[in-house]
């Protein structure tokens, strides 16, 4: 579909010289982008949370884990000008520690997404283009993982994998690396048809005939047209990621010596009822960044389908 | 139709027993269980450790555990507790645990069905409309706020500043405390803040697929035929289109439900609600490992069961999918 409409303009400028510059996929892709409000919410809140991180030690009026207020009978004090957020039971003024929690979550969403996404691709393009025994084996295990209680079998490989390994060792990339490696199955079934979809099309035919090799036809035609499926995938999967991790934390399985936003709510939980603000703003801030990213994808979704174009 | 469903069954096994597999991995993929447990007992003897291994079995080859393992399953039995209530074997424990877990995710899904399909048939028929905005906005908020966070808000709302239900609990501690002295009563007055989080959680998703299942449907030409043939619109959309419209919805329930029992331990954390998800987080953190695989394989048990009944409902729906 995409190829078709590429080749005119193309001729057009062998021919004789135009001034203004060919319109490609992308181009099209930015300008329905731009006129859709939600998606650019997104980016922007994305945008404001990679601030924050990027610079916490700035933004943050106390160190990370610092505990201002506890030798001076301030723990657990409501939200004030000094505290914007208030402070927990041991005195961590809780703004600071949301603001360090915006590094953990963007580090296990994009960790994790760029995890489960190259699984879920490999698996996808493997599958739908080979077929036949390959493509069997492959989508039985795909159902195994999108069957299997994912965050029960999560929390046991996390317990069973911090217990073993000695305490301090990269906690938050476990986390990470779990979550990626539990979650590439829903994936891999959607990208997986829609390579079935393009594989038969025209162009692909066309290369066969023409005597291209079958790892050049994934990678050089199959891959290029399922690209954008890829691309919104990969923005909701770093949204759910960031989900699990904020679940796996407030369960109490997740990296204790990191700062997240789900260990705050955990500690929080302890003690809604005499401070509330210890829950409400680690809670808000992941709500925030995870409809960021929901905004984006969906926004992506449209401004990259090609079936969607007018 | 039989046919179908036989299928249907033969299909789950390899599944069942793939997922097995994995589980049993992860019980074992540090070594032996015990080395594990006793790591943080400063008194123990590696004579006593020795015993506890033999005590277990878990000085047999891997595959001869796995063996076992399965044959006992098979009896219906799934083992001891390592660490609670001294050694109480684990489907007596699941028996005591899962009602209360079922109760809620049931009555939770059901509302959520109940409220959520006619909301989205509305909201497709006026595409666009205020109403339509305010619900997708919504629903997408209600899928980004985690279950946990929206169940600490709940309790801060409505247990603490306004104490119209309980924080926690299934039930209260004293019996003087029960509302006109019902058991039964009580536990519902317990049950109503998780059930209305819960529900609100998964009406969000469900209620964006009948939208925009509605909407595809609602655009194709069967139902210009209709429409032109002059039924009227009640009958065009709730005969014509929402038949077809729910197929999609029926698919995913089975699979919300199977994520919906997955996700318990988190809504259980915050309720306190003394269901297998609260169950099986202090046997992780125990690492009571029989407790942990007997709630797995349970709550993948019923997820394949709600799988199957998904497909059947599937099948009867779609009378295209019995022949494949």
């Amino acid at each position: 579909m995409k190829r078709k409409s590429s080749t005119e303009p193309k001729l057009q400028v062998q021919n004789r010289k135009i001034r203004s510059k060919g319109v490609s996929q992308w181009n099209i892709a930015w300008r329905r982008f731009k006129k859709n409000r939600a998606a650019l919410a997104g980016a922007l809140i994305i945008g404001f949370v990679i601030f924050l991180a990027a610079f916490d030690a700035l933004i943050a009026p106390f160190p990370p884990n610092a505990t201002p207020g506890f030798y001076v009978g301030e723990a657990r004090v409501p939200p004030s000008l000094k505290y914007l957020f208030g402070t927990d039971r041991l005195g961590h003024d809780v703004f600071s520690q949301v603001v360090y929690g915006a590094r953990s979550a963007l580090y296990v969403g994009f960790g994790a997404a760029a995890i489960a996404m190259s699984l879920a691709v490999l698996v996808g393009l493997i599958s739908g283009y080979y077929g036949g025994l390959v493509d069997n084996i492959l989508m039985r295990t795909t159902e195994i993982f999108l069957v299997i209680p994912f965050l029960l079998i999560l929390l046991v490989f996390l317990k069973v994998i911090t217990a073993i390994v000695p305490s301090g060792v990269g906690g938050l990339s476990i986390v990470m690396i779990m979550i990626g490696v539990f979650s590439w199955a829903p994936n891999a079934r959607i990208i997986r048809g829609e390579v079935l979809r393009v594989k038969e099309s025209e162009f692909i035919e066309a290369s066969k005939a023409l005597g291209a090799s079958k790892r050049r036809i994934i990678f050089k035609h199959v891959f290029p047209n399922v690209l954008h499926i890829i691309i919104v995938l990969t923005t909701l999967m770093i949204a759910t990621a960031i989900l699990v991790e904020a679940a796996v934390s407030f369960l109490g399985f997740g990296d204790t010596a990191a700062i997240t936003w789900g260990q705050q709510l955990q500690l929080a939980n302890e003690a809604v009822k005499e401070a509330w603000w210890e829950g409400v703003f680690p809670g808000l801030f992941i709500t925030l960044l995870v409809l960021g990213f929901s905004l984006l994808g969906n926004g992506l979704r449209d401004a990259l389908d090609p079936r969607l174009r007018e | 139709m039989i046919r179908y469903i036989i299928r249907r069954i033969l299909y789950l096994i390899p599944l069942f027993f793939g997922i097995l597999i994995i589980v049993f991995a992860a019980t074992r993929v540090a070594g032996n269980p015990v080395q594990l447990m006793t790591t943080q007992n400063p008194h123990i003897t590696p004579e006593a450790r020795q015993h506890l291994t033999e005590y277990y079995g878990l000085d047999k080859p891997l595959y001869y555990q796995f063996f076992i393992f399965l044959a006992e399953l098979f009896q219906g039995n799934l083992g001891n507790s390592y660490a609670l209530r001294g050694g109480i074997a684990v489907t007596t424990l699941i028996g005591d645990y899962a009602w209360l877990t079922f109760e809620l995710q049931l009555a939770a899904l059901f509302f959520s069905l109940l409220i959520a399909i006619p909301i989205g048939i509305i909201s497709a028929k006026r595409q666009y409309s205020k109403l339509d905005v305010t619900v997708t906005t919504t629903s997408i908020l209600g899928t980004c706020i985690p279950i946990f966070y929206m169940g600490i808000i709940a309790i801060i709302i409505f247990a603490y500043f306004l104490g119209w239900f309980p924080a926690g609990g299934a039930h209260s501690i004293l019996p003087e405390r029960y509302p006109f002295g019902s058991y039964a009563l009580d536990e519902l007055w317990h049950m109503a803040l998780p059930t209305a989080v819960l529900t609100f959680a998964t009406l969000a998703p469900i209620v964006l697929l009948v939208r925009s299942s509605m909407l595809e449907v609602l655009r194709q030409d069967y139902i210009l035929a209709a429409r032109a043939s002059g039924l009227s619109e009640r009958s065009v959309v709730y005969k014509h289109a929402l038949r077809n419209a729910l197929i999609p919805v029926v698919t995913y329930v089975g699979l919300y439900f199977g994520a919906m029992l997955a996700g318990a331990p988190i809504t259980e954390k915050v309720f306190n609600w003394p269901g297998v998800g609260r169950l099986f987080v202090e046997a992780t953190t125990k690492l009571d490992f029989p407790i942990i695989m007997g709630i797995t394989i349970f709550i993948t048990i019923m997820t394949l069961i709600a799988n199957l009944i998904t497909d059947i409902a599937y099948g009867y729906i779609d009378p295209r999918i019995r022949v494949e």
